[in-house]
């Protein structure tokens, strides 16, 4: 096995009901490190790092104990690790003391937020100390004349959008762990969502930022004034995954909430059919707020357990709304039906009022749970492809799944092109699940093979560290750890993520 | 140091016999502030530009991309020059897409002949097609979509600026308020690395989160990071109305208030410009169009679906009237375009009857605007310096070209202005200045804490400093 930070190269998976029966294994397990682990550098014991900490932050902020320990040593991956010790700090004071620490005694060190991250970019795999931002989680500053907010990087992203709602703007970004999810992770993340199509990603939202070094240094990029001489450090930073610098403040940019909405839903016979009509709405000059497709087999497992009344035997939902000024709205809405009924539509309706628009989403947003209770177990990849190649992709990946004999649910961005093929299987069953990761391993192949790439929103974190060597050549590879080594030379910030640290298998 | 002889040999076996010039004319047209380079190479495709750099790097001659020129101005004087690469024999169009809405393009493609790539089969184009079809005819084709795309780049210098100028300084103009900066547009890119390594990222999704987002980084880089070569760019369709409606003010006080006013309605318009008539003059705005301006300008931009547009034009005009507004001209589709373009060119078409003009660019706070502005107004109308300026009001940012006026009061009246900026943590760039008056100018306005950690990356990325050596910010 090759030294890529001892991980194991997992696809994310999402246990359904036996998650927590099931532990892969730390670094603090009984079986000891897990192979490739280099020991700390570190001479510092934990004993006296907690004292140091605990003069930083106060006793009751720094948790040291086993089931604290236990509790920071997952995230939404397979992936487990336990940190040496977990501190919560309040301010950017603190978090500059905690990181000029870690940069004295050669420590790792790991911001973290909710810890949805769902390739195991919040796991410490070589320990040390985890800082975790739920304590600074305030609107710093609500800012409608410069349509900015500022916030701490541990508020949750939906609470934050609810308060700014209220006042009529909207922070766009919005991935679906929103209700859970911080500012913080999506900003280390680069998170996307339903919307990107019209409204971009995370990075084209965040205006720039608080941060600190790797030796404690504070430094502000960006701004809410735009336009400031020099590299565009905020948008580096912005889906680094933790690994350049720890985010202490974010500006981020409102938008006017819509004046109104316009949502529809479409029954198709063919996923193909449902596909071109994604084009031909494109095609028309019309830019909807989302496009989210549903394949047949989560289409029965919403109904399953949801019941908002997809007819079984269809093969694909697709949900299309629009936003902006209402005037000219209801005949692009009829435009898009007709393009609808060209492509053999079965049924398209709109939804008449708020509530008819709620129970239209309900089905998308309730699809991931709702496989979950098909298969004990799935895996969500997140291969990404030019939304033009998505009929082609989604067929081989059909095919792939046969191929491995393993059931594929498809849920995905149809305007963005980004997959969320769901391999359903059972993890007690030893056979499945290696071929649960050969085949997402295809998956992403068939998506570098169209033009696409691995990641589209999850990142690369532990279990997609491999799969870099399907798009990055070594120079690039060399080139990102350059960047790397220009704000962290002793490789100490969320160390062994998202860039191999050795070279790749031959090609 | 390799002497001129051996350089062009060397050169030449990268790129060519007669892909390397060296003559006195030849070399002169390429000065960088004064400053002539030993050679101009011309590659034509990204490996001869990786060769070029590793030679570069290994015999530490210093370098500067150039497209068109157009902003060739920007940063200060070069520390060394020995070798300027022009790219503009690459300018294939890669991959155009417009079913997937991006465009896949060398660096040395105009920016002018990708809105005619991507217009409709019936030739209706974001810019104005006569400018087009002169220039671009051959890429016409047939995979162009009935309804049309644009590159949503509202860049300065249209007519003549090439995309990798335009991304190597995220240019904008002032439709950014719909559509915002070349950063948020750019999908992919492939450049080569000051150490000759060819180096890529990012691609034709929207969504990519695999690996560092290293285009943020080259863009707005202007040539300090190494060199642009292709590039891959959000397109998005063309509005179904493109209108422009003019109002006109006889003082800055006004014309400020009513834009202030647009801004802050629910209407979505592409942009809200006050310009001063100083720079209305430069715009070659046709007298037959009926329409003079007065002190100021607003011109508010619509491009949008036809309902919208028609609802903000008689909400507009409505407010107008209330205020006491003359109604406005309104210049629909082909006079929007050229409108917009004579905008874009604003800078060259005074630059050539103020070769020694200065332009800079304030950027503050969107909500300092009108106070910020009017400071500018003041202080160099005091001065007595000449001045035209294009106020993106929403957006933060002001363009100004200081035409005459006492020179030695220049670099004073700019620290004020740049002191005024930094009060609330905006600042100001010298975009254009003789060479020799760039000293005593802070071309880059005034750095800011982060100005260490893009020190380190520099030095990282290209340890001996043969990219477009000192400048760019802070001498780097």
């Amino acid at each position: 096995m090759n030294s890529s930070g001892g991980a194991s190269i997992r696809p994310q998976i999402h246990f359904g009901c036996l998650g927590a029966t099931l532990n892969p294994g730390g670094a603090h397990n009984t079986d000891g490190m897990p192979p490739g682990k280099p020991p700390r550098e570190d001479t510092m014991d934990t004993q006296h790092l907690i004292e140091r900490l605990q003069q930083i932050v106060g006793a009751d902020n720094v948790l040291s104990s086993d089931m604290d320990l236990e509790l920071y040593s997952y995230d939404s991956s397979l992936e487990r690790a336990r940190p040496d010790v977990v501190v919560l700090p309040g301010s950017t004071e603190e978090v500059s003391k905690i990181m000029a620490l870690a940069h004295t005694e050669k420590i790792p060190i790991l911001g973290r937020g909710s810890g949805t991250n769902l390739t195991g970019g919040t796991i410490p795999i070589r320990g040390g100390i985890v800082v975790h931002f739920s304590r600074m989680n305030r609107i710093l500053e609500v800012d409608f004349a410069n349509r900015t907010v500022t916030v701490e990087p541990g508020i949750i992203t939906l609470d934050l959008q609810n308060q700014m709602a209220k006042h009529g703007f909207v922070y766009a970004p919005d991935p679906a762990s929103q209700k859970v999810s911080t500012i913080g992770g999506n900003f280390g993340e680069n998170s996307g969502g339903p919307h990107c199509l019209k409204y971009g990603t995370t990075t084209n939202h965040i205006l720039g930022a608080e941060v600190v070094l790797n030796d404690g240094t504070v430094i502000r990029t960006g701004g809410k004034s735009q336009d400031n001489p020099g590299y565009d450090l905020t948008g580096l930073l912005v889906g680094s995954e933790g690994t350049l610098g720890l985010a202490t403040k974010i500006i981020l940019r409102l938008l006017k909430a819509p004046e109104a909405y316009k949502t529809m839903m479409a029954i198709f016979e063919t996923i193909e059919d449902g596909a071109n009509t994604v084009s031909e709405i494109i095609a028309e000059g019309i830019i909807p707020a989302t496009l989210e497709m549903m394949d047949n087999i989560v289409m029965k497992a919403v109904e399953k357990t949801i019941k908002v009344g997809y007819p079984l035997d269809a093969a694909c939902v697709l949900i299309i709304e629009l936003d902006g000024m209402p005037d000219g709205m209801d005949e692009k809405a009829e435009l898009i039906m007709q393009i609808c009924r060209r492509n053999n539509v079965r049924e398209v309706k709109v939804a008449k009022d708020e509530a008819e628009r709620a129970v239209l989403w309900a089905g998308r947003k309730g699809a991931f749970g709702s496989v979950g209770q098909v298969r004990p177990s799935y895996l969500c990849c997140d291969g990404t492809v030019p939304r033009t190649r998505l009929p082609e992709v989604l067929a081989k990946v059909i095919q792939a799944g046969k191929k491995y004999n393993l059931p594929i649910g498809n849920v995905f961005h149809a305007g963005d092109g980004n997959l969320h093929p769901l391999i359903m299987f059972d993890d007690r069953n030893p056979d499945e699940l290696h071929r649960v990761h050969q085949l997402s391993t295809e998956i992403l192949n068939i998506c570098v093979d169209a033009g696409g790439t691995i990641s589209g929103e999850h990142g690369v974190g532990l279990e997609k560290l491999q799969e870099t060597h399907l798009i990055f050549n070594e120079a690039d590879l060399a080139y990102e750890r350059k960047i790397k080594r220009a704000f962290d030379p002793e490789g100490l910030l969320n160390p062994g993520k998202m860039i191999p640290e050795t070279a790749g298998p031959a090609r | 140091m390799v002497d001129n002889a051996q350089l062009i040999e060397d050169l030449s076996g990268i790129v060519g016999q007669g892909s390397v010039v060296s003559g006195e004319n030849d070399i002169a047209a390429f000065a960088v502030d004064g400053k002539i380079p030993r050679a101009v190479a011309y590659p034509k495709n990204t490996p001869q530009v990786s060769g070029i750099l590793r030679y570069a790097n290994e015999k530490n001659l210093g370098v500067v991309p150039w497209g068109s020129g157009s902003k060739i101005c920007m940063g200060n004087p070069p520390a060394r020059l020995d070798l300027v690469v022009c790219t503009r024999r690459m300018n294939h169009m890669k991959d155009v897409d417009v079913a997937n809405l991006t465009v896949t393009v060398e660096a040395g493609v105009k920016f002018l002949d990708i809105q005619a790539r991507v217009a409709t089969e019936e030739d209706r184009c974001y810019l104005p097609i006569e400018e087009l079809t002169r220039q671009a005819d051959e890429m016409i084709c047939s995979d162009r979509s009935h309804s049309g795309c644009f590159l949503p780049i509202d860049a300065p210098y249209s007519c003549s600026a090439t995309i990798g100028g335009v991304i190597a300084g995220n240019s904008s103009g002032p439709r950014r308020l719909l559509y915002t900066l070349p950063r948020d547009l750019i999908l992919g890119i492939r450049f080569v690395a000051p150490t000759g390594e060819i180096i890529g990222s990012g691609g034709k999704t929207v969504k990519n989160v695999s690996g560092y987002d290293i285009s943020k980084l080259m863009v707005g880089s202007a040539g300090s990071l190494g060199i642009l070569c292709e590039m891959t760019l959000r397109l998005l369709p063309l509005p179904e109305t493109m209108e422009t409606l003019l109002f006109s003010f006889g003082a800055f006080s006004e014309a400020s208030a009513f834009a202030e006013g647009i801004l802050n309605t629910r209407l979505l318009p592409a942009a809200v410009e006050v310009i001063n008539a100083g720079a209305f003059e430069y715009l070659g705005i046709d007298p037959a169009t009926g329409f003079f301006p007065g002190a100021y300008v607003v011109a508010v931009a619509l491009e949008t679906f036809t309902a919208p547009a028609q609802r903000m034009r008689n909400e507009l005009k409505a407010r107008a009237r209330s205020s006491g507004i003359p109604d406005p001209a309104v210049f629909g589709e082909d006079a929007h375009r050229l409108f917009w373009l004579g905008v874009s060119d604003l800078n060259p078409a005074a630059a050539q009857a103020h070769p020694r003009m200065l332009t800079l660019q304030m950027n503050y706070p969107i909500s300092r605007w009108i106070d910020t502005v009017k400071f500018a107004v003041d202080t160099l109308t005091a001065a007595g310096i000449a001045h035209t300026l294009l106020v993106h009001a929403g957006s933060g940012v002001c363009g100004i070209n200081l035409l005459t006026g006492a020179e030695e009061k220049t670099a004073a009246s700019v620290q004020k202005l740049l002191d005024r900026c930094r009060e609330f943590q905006g600042n100001l760039v010298v975009h254009r200045a003789p060479a020799e008056l760039k000293p005593a100018l802070p071309v880059w306005g005034s750095p800011g804490s982060d100005f260490p950690v893009m020190k380190r990356i520099k030095q990282m990325l290209d340890p001996k400093g043969i990219m477009s050596p000192g400048r760019y910010v802070g001498g780097l």
